[in-house]
C-alpha cells in the first residue's frame, strides 16, 4: 500500500516578493496583450488608469513552489497546471507598490483514469502599500 | 420518480457548478430533462452542516446528499451517510478498502454502489479482471454521463455475470450536464432514507436524456 501523503508543508510560506511600483506602461501593455477594449485599462490618463482584474497573474515571485515540495511529497517532476482561482480585491492603479506572499494552501490526492495524482494548491495573497487585499490567487498544480 | 444520483457542485474541487444554477437550468429544461431531483455526491467529503432545504422549496426539486469516495476497486457512491460511517471511514483516503466499505456501509444503514464501472483504473471492471468480486454489491452505475465511448458498454458483461441492479447518473461537473443521465424509480422518494431503501429493495433503471437535448438543440 502506498504511504500516506505527507501534508506537513500545508501552511508553509515559500515566497515573499515586493514588486517595484506599477507603471502605466505595464498596465497598458498587459491590457493590450489580454485584448482588453475597455478604455479604463488602455487610454485613460494615468490617474484614472486601472489594471484589468487578471493583471495580478502577470506578477512573478522569486519561487513558484517550495524547493523541497517534490522531496517531501515523494513525487516526480511530471505535472501540469490544473487551473487557478482569483478572488479580486481593490483595483491596481499606477504607482501601487504590490507585495505577494505565497504559501502552500492545500495538498490532496485523487484517482482518475490515468491513476493517482497529487494536487498542490499554492495560495498567493497580493496586497498594496495600504495593506489592502488586491487579490488572492489559488494556483492548482497536478504532480505525479 | 426520476433522480440524478451522481452530481458534483462547486463544493467539489473540480466543479464550478453552483447548486442553485443547476436548479435554474433544470427549470428551463423540464421538457428535455424531466427529473424530479438530484443527489449531490461531492468528491471525498461529507459536510454534515450542508442544508439545501431553502433551495428545494424555492425550485421544487428534491435535493439529497451522498458522497463519492475512492477505493482499491475504483470510485464508489455512498448514500445515507451518517456519523457511524464517517467515524469508520476517512473519505479523504483515496485507498479505502472496497471489500470493507461496501458491506460496512450497509450494516451502518446506508448503501455504497460502484460508479462508472467501465472506466479504466477507477472502475470496477478493471479491478474484477484481477481481483475477487466484492461482497455485498447491490447495483452499479451502468449509465454514467461522463463516460467515454465504450466505457458504459463495457459494464453489460459485469451485470450479466453478477446480476447487479443498474442505475444512472450524470456525473455532472458543469451546469449543462445536470440530469443528462438519471435513474427512474417505480416508487416515490422523499428522503435519503427512502432512497437507501429503494436502492436496496426497489425497482429502478437508468434513463438517458441526451437524445432529447440533442433533438432540441437541432430543432
Amino acid at each position: 500500500m502506498a504511504p500516506k501523503l505527507d501534508k506537513s508543508l500545508i501552511g508553509s510560506e515559500f515566497d515573499h516578493t515586493e514588486f517595484p511600483p506599477v507603471t502605466a506602461e505595464h498596465i497598458r501593455e498587459y491590457a493590450a496583450a489580454a485584448l482588453e477594449t475597455n478604455p479604463r485599462h488602455l487610454t485613460a490618463n494615468d490617474a484614472e488608469l486601472v489594471a484589468p482584474p487578471t493583471y495580478v497573474v502577470s506578477l512573478r515571485g522569486r519561487h513558484f513552489m517550495p524547493a523541497n515540495l517534490q522531496t517531501v511529497l515523494n513525487i516526480g517532476r511530471r505535472g501540469f497546471d490544473a487551473g487557478k482561482d482569483i478572488e479580486c480585491g481593490v483595483p491596481v492603479r499606477v504607482g501601487d507598490a504590490l507585495t505577494a506572499t505565497s504559501t502552500v494552501h492545500d495538498i490532496y490526492e485523487k484517482t482518475g483514469r490515468s491513476g493517482s495524482m497529487v494536487f498542490v494548491v499554492l495560495r498567493t495573497k497580493i496586497t498594496n502599500q495600504r495593506g489592502e487585499s488586491v487579490a488572492v490567487i489559488d494556483q492548482k498544480m497536478m504532480l505525479r | 420518480m426520476i433522480l440524478d444520483l451522481h452530481t458534483h457542485s462547486e463544493a467539489s474541487e473540480d466543479s464550478r457548478a453552483p447548486v442553485e444554477t443547476y436548479l435554474k437550468w433544470l427549470q428551463r429544461k423540464r421538457a428535455e430533462v424531466p427529473i424530479d431531483g438530484l443527489v449531490l455526491t461531492e468528491h471525498r467529503q461529507w459536510d454534515p452542516h450542508a442544508d439545501y432545504r431553502a433551495l428545494e422549496d424555492k425550485y421544487e426539486f428534491l435535493i439529497l446528499r451522498g458522497a463519492e469516495v475512492e477505493t482499491d476497486y475504483g470510485h464508489v457512491l455512498v448514500y445515507g451517510v451518517n456519523k457511524d460511517i464517517t467515524r469508520h471511514f476517512d473519505f479523504t483516503n483515496v485507498r479505502l478498502s472496497a471489500q470493507e466499505l461496501i458491506p460496512a456501509v450497509t450494516d451502518m444503514g446506508g448503501i455504497a454502489l460502484p460508479c462508472h464501472p467501465g472506466r479504466p483504473t477507477v472502475g470496477l471492471c478493471a479491478h474484477y479482471d484481477g481481483k475477487p468480486p466484492i461482497e455485498g454489491v447491490i447495483a452499479v452505475e451502468a449509465l454514467n454521463g461522463g463516460s467515454r465511448r465504450g466505457e458504459n458498454e463495457r459494464v453489460q458483461e459485469l451485470i450479466d455475470r453478477y446480476g447487479y441492479k443498474t442505475f444512472g447518473g450524470s456525473d455532472s461537473h458543469l451546469v449543462s450536464f445536470i440530469g443528462i443521465c438519471a435513474t427512474e424509480f417505480d416508487r416515490d422518494i422523499r428522503s435519503i432514507d427512502d432512497l437507501v431503501t429503494e436502492l436496496r429493495e426497489g425497482v429502478y433503471r437508468p434513463v438517458d436524456f441526451r437524445a432529447n437535448l440533442a433533438k432540441r438543440a437541432a430543432s
